[in-house]
């Protein structure tokens, strides 16, 4: 920026440039590399904002039959069939995810997979690594919850293991006996295990 | 109905009920009968789903999952009484709207496995730029690897966490 004023303050002394412009151009110089200088300093953001959850990814022994039931359940499309997996997106092309303003967030989608999570990556990188937790529900909002409506609608659907569990949730178990929970917009952090 | 019907004769014979209210009865007594069996008469449908409401997180220490899902997502703690679970909510929550959270909490006593597993989560970012969530993901301790818009890490217990863009995971795309 030395340099840089020292040359304009040349030109300016010649007569090359006017008293204006030797204002207006270090001005504009400056406050642009003030600018930059200023954003290179500021302390790195720690951690990221999820809008959203993208996906789940589901892995059992016949990726088939899973989406079947999930489909049926929830009225979910199946899209993108693959030799090992399927996509079912939780609504229709184009439509916005539910509760979210942002412009660039995809609706959420499930994956369901056959495939064997101890196998080396077949690009070389590293193995994944023996996870010691587990997801061990997965719940899910819908629309017009009413427990014993929708108690009903999961029996006439065949749907096996039915609990409600208070008045804005109810379990069961999937095809592969994995624990489903659905609830009403009711259910949230704040009420949740309160 | 049946039942119901002969009933109301023999009310209307001994002399409870006249001819007006029986007939009104009858008419009644048909029309939810007939709204019964259309409800049992249709077919099985499926529910609309709107989102995911909240993921349940077990493991052997509730606490390191909730802190470092707290430190990578820049999430709010909610029930967490010390009593081996907490709730962390990805913005939100706002009552009536569902939320989005996870539950981290501690083995319960009767884990049993099923056949199928959720292998991850992916999380979508808004307004994606590759360096600066990078970089933002490195400042928490984490060892971001993957491609343009997709990022994979794990978190302390070995479990893959996923996060991407519009770009990076999308159904329709």
């Amino acid at each position: 920026m030395f340099g840089f004023a020292a040359t304009k303050l040349n030109e300016f002394e010649q007569g090359k440039i006017s008293r204006r412009q030797l204002i207006e151009t270090i001005t504009l110089a400056a406050t642009a590399v003030g600018a930059a200088e200023s954003a290179h300093a500021a302390p790195a953001q720690v951690g990221v904002t999820a809008a959203a959850v993208n996906h789940v990814s589901y892995t059992c022994p016949d990726f088939k039959k899973a989406a079947d039931w999930y489909s049926k359940v929830f009225n979910l499309d199946q899209i993108d069939p693959k030799a090992t997996e399927v996509t079912l997106p939780f609504g229709k092309k184009g439509e916005q995810p539910y509760n979210v303003t942002a412009k660039d967030v995809p609706l959420t989608f499930l994956i369901m997979r056959t495939r064997d999570l101890n196998a080396p990556p077949a690009n070389g990188a590293a193995p994944r690594p023996k996870a010691t937790n587990v997801v061990n529900h997965m719940a899910y909002t819908v629309a017009d919850f009413d427990s014993a409506r929708v108690q009903a609608q999961l029996k006439a659907l065949g749907v096996e293991n039915i609990r409600a569990t208070g008045a804005n949730a109810i379990h069961m178990t999937d095809a592969f006996g994995y624990d489903v929970e659905i609830c009403g917009l009711a259910n949230s952090a704040l009420t949740d295990g309160a | 109905m049946e039942r119901f019907i002969a009933d109301l004769v023999k009310s209307f014979e001994s002399g409870k009920i006249d001819r007006r209210q029986f007939c009104e009865t009858v008419a009644l007594a048909t029309t939810v009968y007939a709204a019964g069996s259309a409800a049992e008469a249709a077919p099985a449908r499926g529910l609309k789903m709107l989102g995911v409401n909240h993921i349940s997180y077990a493991c052997s220490d509730y606490k390191v999952a909730r802190d470092w899902y707290a430190k990578v997502f820049n999430t709010k703690i909610y029930n967490d009484k010390g009593m081996g679970r907490a709730n962390l909510a990805f913005g939100g929550p706002e009552p009536g709207k569902g939320g989005a959270f996870i539950i981290t909490r501690n083995f319960g006593a009767n884990e049993k496995p099923a056949g199928a597993v959720v292998d991850h989560v992916c999380y979508t970012v808004a307004n994606w730029d590759d360096t600066r969530v990078n970089n933002a993901l490195k400042a928490a301790g984490t060892n971001p690897t993957g491609r343009k818009g997709s990022v994979n890490v794990y978190d302390p217990f070995g479990y893959q966490v996923q996060i991407a863009s519009i770009d990076g995971e999308n159904p329709f795309i």
